[in-house]
């Protein structure tokens, strides 16, 4: 995946678009790209006479470097490095040396600016593709996709090396790599597929079943055990802690108060833990054990960490009205989930259904009307939230008078965790809902107050296979007949047609048959059934190069027309992530495919498909490098509801959005995506924001009321929380994201060895004076004068993407705590772009970057062409970049239409 | 490589490996190495690579420059590694000249290469120096090399890799991120019996053949690029090829018994680091492995240690609350160092001279501090490749850091002419 920092997408020699020739091209393509070339603008000839080369000229060549001869047009290896010191030991101020003239500040920013730009530029040109397009093999996401598709089943891929990196998509052919583990992983992966498969399929002889749970006669039950327990420790407590008391008091224990007293400063403040906890050094004082505790410190806790701490809070959900026949979700102590734990030999691999009855107590604050469904986890025998993130959230929106179900769908599989819990949305440190807890227990007596209120939760299945059999279902269907055929022949037919199917109808080598048949054979030898041992060459074929590979014959010499299978396959890779369907296939196999109408229809029904969701979702993600989206924790005392829920539901959010557009061929416009009057979201994204009128887990298009700063991706949480740590906006985060992917501007990377200012750090400032450091120094100033601006004007946005008008800093410990005075100030979103225009604030730079759709046009089919032809953009790519745009120009920018261009372009069309 | 060990292999069941040996004794040279014909006198050299990913604190991390040799002050960051002054060496001053990248503290470490190196390409590596080593130290284990990595990678300041090791073609070599996994791959007994494991291996052998055949038909026609690309390929099948034969070689000669524990699940940051390390010394102690590296955490560090800022955000310390974070974080990773290098000296070989002796192990990264990519901290302890340990060694500015590896690989006995971009040896680090 692409890093926060990426070289690729950085383009040199941008074309500002020319809309008065735009209808003219497509049919006579006079527009064309100056030759690109990776040039530092001679102006700064002067900077480096003047600053350079007194000692680096060709006599003196000090430190042996020799700047005079250094071509201003970087065009090879050798001159890049060259620049690249150069560049380095700008920025790391080294150079100019202190005892030499030094330039000024804004010039050497300049400089700076230029020189860094040409460097990227230069490692672009350095690295051109030349129009290649390398071989490739399915990465992460389509390899699940295409098993998904061949055996029905969806495989955790999460063993598999992530594709990508070092700022490219994951489709990149020359980026990716495969290892000797990696090739063991795919045959595992394939093997738990296939074993998967024929699970399900066995599966299927059984009738669904209904598990129920009734949580009054569950955690109910268990509770008031609890509870019981705690009342008879208690009483025990008392009377051990009376005598503790009366010890304390008695004379001979003077010395020792007085020890104590000094040791634990807080007992002079009036809490007595600690005297609690060392009862044992009183003199006088019963052992412990005669009250039933091991020790003090054990007597001490079973009131601080039982009794005192929660039995109010038990006991008052357990005497809420509706608690004899149902239960109400706790949260931070207590019994937190229901589980759901039918016996393992009832939960057959397949679909399941998990349905509840719930309601929401009135009142409760809307935000926490949601469930969380997960796979229960257990910390030394005890109840402790989820393993791993929640699967699902749903929204609760009956009341506990009038409670509606819920239904969701859950899949079982071979390996998965054979058990469900139900808990109400809580961040994934359970732990961290204590703070709450206790501010709660200071006002009303008892704790969190109640919001979820379940009456029975069921899970129901395996529910029949649904849709089209898989490739493997209808092979083995086909030849179910043992009786006219040899076992051989039988095997030999299945392993064919399978194989044929995994390489994407590709005849199989009758070598590479007779290999697996050999294999098959030896099983048999060895004593297992047909139905075990053709399981292994199964996902042998799974981890064969055929199928792991996108494989295009080509030749050096001339670039060819690919075939309508070939078309097909790269088609259905590119919109769907997956291998292409039969009518795609067949329509190749017709020889129809090519044909531009054809083609263009193909592309919409692909695209108005389900499966494009897998391209939106694999795209966009990496196009907006929304990585950086799970970065952090969210700080749970400033940031409550950034839950896991609310951070998939922005990613969706962004998913949503631009699939929406996608699908949209009359107003789709990309430009929608810099600002909308709509939002797409659900239920719980709609709270979030403060929306009314939305309630349901679906997510939708909503229109938004005038005053919403909501619309377009700068109004997205997931866009907000992408650029801050977790607590803290980062204005540099967000401003160089705009700069990145909706001005395609994108600064260059970040330098090493700039001298960091720290001169503010433990001063109490605002955001804004502590990053006016950035413009001290030229090195900083060259990107962050461009950067800075644009992020104070989402400074609005908190880190978590709500909106606000106020912020405030305070020093923290190195533990988060804050210490010492609070500065608050009221935000000011104003500010300018570098050389103009100025915004008032974050609804005018919303509009001025509304108005460069050309510039984020152009930034996104750049990204586009690099996903869909797996080659880095370069500069080979300019001429189809801007005939792209050009194009997409006519029909208003809509998404569906670069689609089109791009498909119908003679480079999506060669090998 | 295993398609059917759901069925036919019980990794889990009892395997006996969870009874501890008596004492803490290397079993390096009895019966494993004599079975392999190497019954040497002297116990066998290790190497270890500890990779931090974001540097360290360097107000607090380096000692002064003043003061050089064994005579200087330790300083605070190294407090907790104050017993085993003596052990070890500081060297301060070198750099990889080609890094560029300021959140790259593990890609180019051990390799010293120039990203930009190869035309056409925007990214490229070659070998590391574990990688070399592992060529030679490998040949007389079960094991060449084993890599270790967090799962936090991209957030700690790695930068792209899959560990700390590159291969000989600069691509990245796997690493196990989970404790349990890679107890169970040293430790976990093969109850299988033998003329069954044969057969697994023959079948092995059958199945790299059978897709060797299906991969010459899909590289019928291909470009010259895609050739290469698909050769990656078959240079997989023929490193389990390699292995194959040495799971041959082994296969009568039952894994080490543990000298630990199974680890627990789940274990983060902190925890995690401990039993990465104790999986080290038991790793070298049963000589399974004679190479390890270790992409350490960075971000879960922080968390386990109730830091809630970033590693990033702690990498970009100044005075006040992230210097204070950046600062813990050093001590923390030099308790746990010391901690490690107690356990490799209290590790006896069977000659008497201690585990510790025998291995040469570096901890660092190629990030400083900061954005800097300057004076790369490196600490280098242990006796195995004859350093002058004790010591603090200031450099001349951008030494090749590959020079320390140079001179660590000929210590070891390897014979290596270059590594890297190195110049020659660091005379100053040989005793």
């Amino acid at each position: 995946m692409k890093g926060p920092h990426k070289n690729s997408s950085a383009r040199g020699g941008k074309q500002a678009g020319c809309t008065a020739c735009m209808l003219a091209f497509w049919f006579c393509g006079f527009v064309q790209a100056a030759a690109p070339e990776a040039r530092l603008p001679d102006k700064h000839r002067a900077f480096l006479t003047k600053h350079c080369l007194s000692c680096h000229d060709s006599e003196t060549q000090e430190g042996k470097v020799n700047l005079e001869d250094l071509s201003f047009r970087i065009t090879t290896l050798e001159q890049a490095e060259l620049w690249q010191k150069v560049l380095n030991a700008l920025n790391a101020g080294e150079m100019p040396p202190e005892d030499e003239l030094q330039p000024a500040n804004a010039q050497k920013a300049d400089f700076l600016d230029d020189l860094a730009h040409t460097m990227v530029a230069a490692r672009m040109k350095l690295s051109d593709s030349g129009g290649k397009i390398t071989l490739r093999r399915l990465n992460r996401r389509e390899y699940q996709n295409t098993i998904k598709h061949l055996t029905g089943v969806s495989v955790d891929a999460g063993s598999l090396p992530t594709d990508g990196g070092s700022g490219t998509f994951d489709t990149v052919g020359t980026a990716q790599f495969i290892s000797s583990d990696q090739f063991e992983q795919y045959l595992n992966l394939g093997r738990l597929a296939i074993d998967e498969a024929f699970e399900r399929q066995a599966a299927q002889k059984e009738k669904p079943r209904v598990f129920r749970v009734e949580p009054e006669t569950t955690v109910n039950v268990k509770s008031r055990a609890d509870m019981a327990k705690m009342e008879e420790e208690y009483k025990r407590y008392l009377l051990w802690k009376a005598e503790v008391d009366k010890a304390a008091l008695a004379s001979e224990n003077r010395k020792v108060m007085d020890k104590l007293r000094k040791k634990y400063p807080t007992l002079e403040e009036g809490s007595r833990v600690r005297l609690y906890q060392n009862a044992n050094l009183l003199n006088g004082m019963p052992d412990a054990k005669e009250f039933g505790f091991r020790d003090a410190n054990t007597a001490d806790f079973s009131y601080r960490g039982g009794y005192g701490r929660k039995y109010a809070y038990m006991k008052h959900y357990a005497e809420l009205p509706y608690s004899h026949r149902g239960t109400y979700l706790k949260l931070a102590w207590g019994i937190q989930r229901i589980d759901v734990t039918p016996n393992p030999k009832n939960l057959p691999s397949g679909k399941y259904i998990l349905r509840m009855r719930a309601g929401v107590v009135e009142d409760s604050p809307s935000f926490r009307h949601f469930i969380e469904i997960g796979h229960p986890q257990r910390v030394n025998g005890v109840r402790a939230g989820f393993t791993g993130f929640p699967i699902s959230s749903h929204q609760v929106t009956g009341t506990v008078e009038q409670p509606e179900v819920i239904e969701t769908r859950l899949e079982v599989g071979l390996h998965s965790q054979l058990e469900f819990g139900i808990q109400e949305r809580q961040p994934t440190d359970g732990k961290s809902l204590r703070d709450t807890f206790n501010r709660g227990k200071r006002d009303n007596g008892y704790g969190i107050p109640p919001a979820i209120w379940i009456d029975w939760v069921e899970l129901e299945g395996p529910l029949p296979q649904a849709g089209d059999p898989s490739p493997l279902r209808t092979i083995f269907d086909k030849h179910a007949d043992t009786t006219t055929n040899s076992v051989e022949d039988r095997t030999r037919a299945i392993l064919t047609e399978f194989a044929h199917a995994a390489l994407r109808r590709v005849k199989p080598d009758t070598a590479f048959i007779d290999k697996l048949l050999a294999i098959f054979e030896a099983r048999r030898k060895a004593g297992e059934t047909f139905e075990v041992a053709i399981r292994t060459p199964l996902s042998i074929i799974l981890a064969s190069p055929g199928f792991l590979y996108l494989n295009e014959p080509g030749n050096e010499v001339e670039q060819r027309q690919l075939n309508d299978r070939e078309l097909a396959v790269r088609l259905a890779y590119f919109l769907w992530s997956a291998p292409p369907d039969k009518k795609l296939l067949d329509l190749a196999e017709q020889n129809q495919l090519h044909q531009p109408d054809f083609l263009r229809k193909q592309v919409d029904r692909l695209i108005a498909d389900s499966r494009s969701d897998e391209f939106v979702s694999g795209f966009v993600h990496q196009w907006l490098d929304m990585e950086r989206l799970d970065f952090f924790q969210f700080d749970v005392t400033l940031h409550r509801e950034f839950d896991e829920n609310t951070r998939a539901a922005a990613r969706q959010e962004v998913y949503r959005s631009f699939a929406h557009l996608m699908r949209d061929h009359e107003a789709g416009q990309l430009s929608k995506l810099l600002k909308s009057d709509y939002i797409f979201i659900n239920g719980l994204l709609a709270t979030y924001y403060g929306l009314e009128g939305v309630t349901g887990d679906e997510f939708r298009k909503v229109k938004l009321p005038a005053d919403s700063p909501r619309g377009g991706l700068l109004g997205m949480a997931a866009i907000h929380a992408m650029g801050s740590d977790g607590v803290k906006s980062s204005p540099v985060e967000r401003g160089a994201w705009i700069l990145r992917h909706l001005l395609n501007d994108p600064p260059p990377p970040a330098p090493p060895n700039v001298p960091q200012i720290s001169r503010l750090e433990e001063q109490v400032l605002t955001t804004r004076e502590r990053l006016l450091a950035h413009q001290e120094q030229a090195q900083c100033a060259s990107c962050h004068r461009k950067i800075d601006p644009i992020g104070f004007a989402l400074e609005n946005f908190n880190a978590a993407g709500k909106w606000r008008t106020e912020d405030s800093y305070q020093l923290r410990d190195r533990r988060g705590r804050g210490v010492g005075k609070r500065k608050t100030w009221t935000i000011d979103a104003s500010g300018a772009f570098h050389k103009g225009p100025a915004f008032s604030g974050y609804r005018e730079l919303r509009d001025l970057i509304a108005k460069r759709e050309n510039d984020f046009a152009r930034g996104f089919i750049e990204h586009l062409i690099e996903y869909a032809l797996g080659r880095p953009f370069g500069f080979t790519d300019e001429d189809l970049a801007n005939d792209i745009v050009n194009s997409a120009t006519s029909k208003q920018f809509a998404v569906s239409e670069f689609v089109h261009s791009l498909v119908q372009s003679k480079a999506f069309r060669t090998k | 490589m295993k398609k059917n060990q759901i069925q036919r292999r019980h990794f889990l069941r009892g395997t006996g490996a969870l009874i501890a040996l008596p004492t803490l004794e290397s079993i390096s040279f009895r019966r494993f190495a004599s079975a392999a014909e190497t019954a040497a006198a002297t116990p066998p050299k290790r190497m270890v690579f500890l990779g931090l990913g974001f540097g360290v604190t360097q107000e607090t991390w380096f000692p002064n420059v003043e003061q050089t040799g064994a005579d200087y002050d330790l300083p605070e960051g190294h407090k907790p590694l104050s017993r085993h002054k003596n052990d070890f060496t500081i060297v301060q001053g070198c750099s990889n000249q080609f890094s560029n990248e300021a959140h790259w503290g593990s890609t180019f470490w051990l390799t010293g290469a120039n990203r930009f190196a190869v035309p056409g390409q925007s990214m490229s590596n070659s070998i590391s120096v574990d990688q070399v080593a592992a060529q030679q130290l490998g040949q007389d284990t079960r094991y060449a090399s084993i890599q270790l990595k967090s799962s936090d990678g991209s957030a700690s300041g790695h930068g792209p890799g899959l560990s700390l090791a590159w291969d000989g073609r600069g691509k990245p070599v796997a690493g196990f991120d989970n404790p349990v996994k890679v107890f169970h791959k040293l430790f976990s007994a093969d109850d299988l019996p033998l003329e069954q494991r044969q057969a697994a291996i023959a079948e092995n052998r059958s199945v790299l053949d059978a897709v060797l055949t299906e991969a010459r038909r899909v590289q019928r026609g291909l470009t010259r690029t895609d050739t290469d690309k698909l050769n990656e390929y078959f240079q997989g099948i023929r490193d389990i090829e390699t292995r194959l034969s040495k799971d041959e070689a082994w296969l009568e000669i039952p894994k080490a018994k543990s000298p630990i524990d199974e680890p627990a699940q789940g274990l983060k940051g902190q925890e995690e680091i401990k039993v990465m390390y104790d999986l080290i010394v038991a790793a070298l102690q049963t000589d399974s492995t004679r190479v390890m590296t270790y992409r350490m955490p960075g971000q879960s560090l922080l968390q386990s240690m109730d830091i809630t800022l970033s590693a990033h955000n702690v990498s970009h310390y100044s005075p006040g609350e992230r210097m204070q974070a950046s600062q813990s974080r050093d001590r923390t990773h030099s308790e746990l160092l010391a901690r490690l290098i107690d356990k490799l000296k209290a590790t006896k070989e069977a000659d008497g001279s201690s585990l510790f002796d025998h291995v040469a192990l570096a901890f660092g990264s190629n990030i400083s501090s900061i954005h800097y990519l300057t004076n790369c901290p490196t600490i280098l302890t242990g006796g195995g490749a004859n350093l002058k340990l004790g010591q603090h060694v200031v450099l001349p500015k951008d030494t090749p850091l590959s020079n320390v590896w140079l001179t660590m690989l000929k210590g070891m006995g390897i014979d290596a002419a270059r590594h890297g971009d190195s110049t020659g040896v660091v005379k100053e680090l040989q005793a």
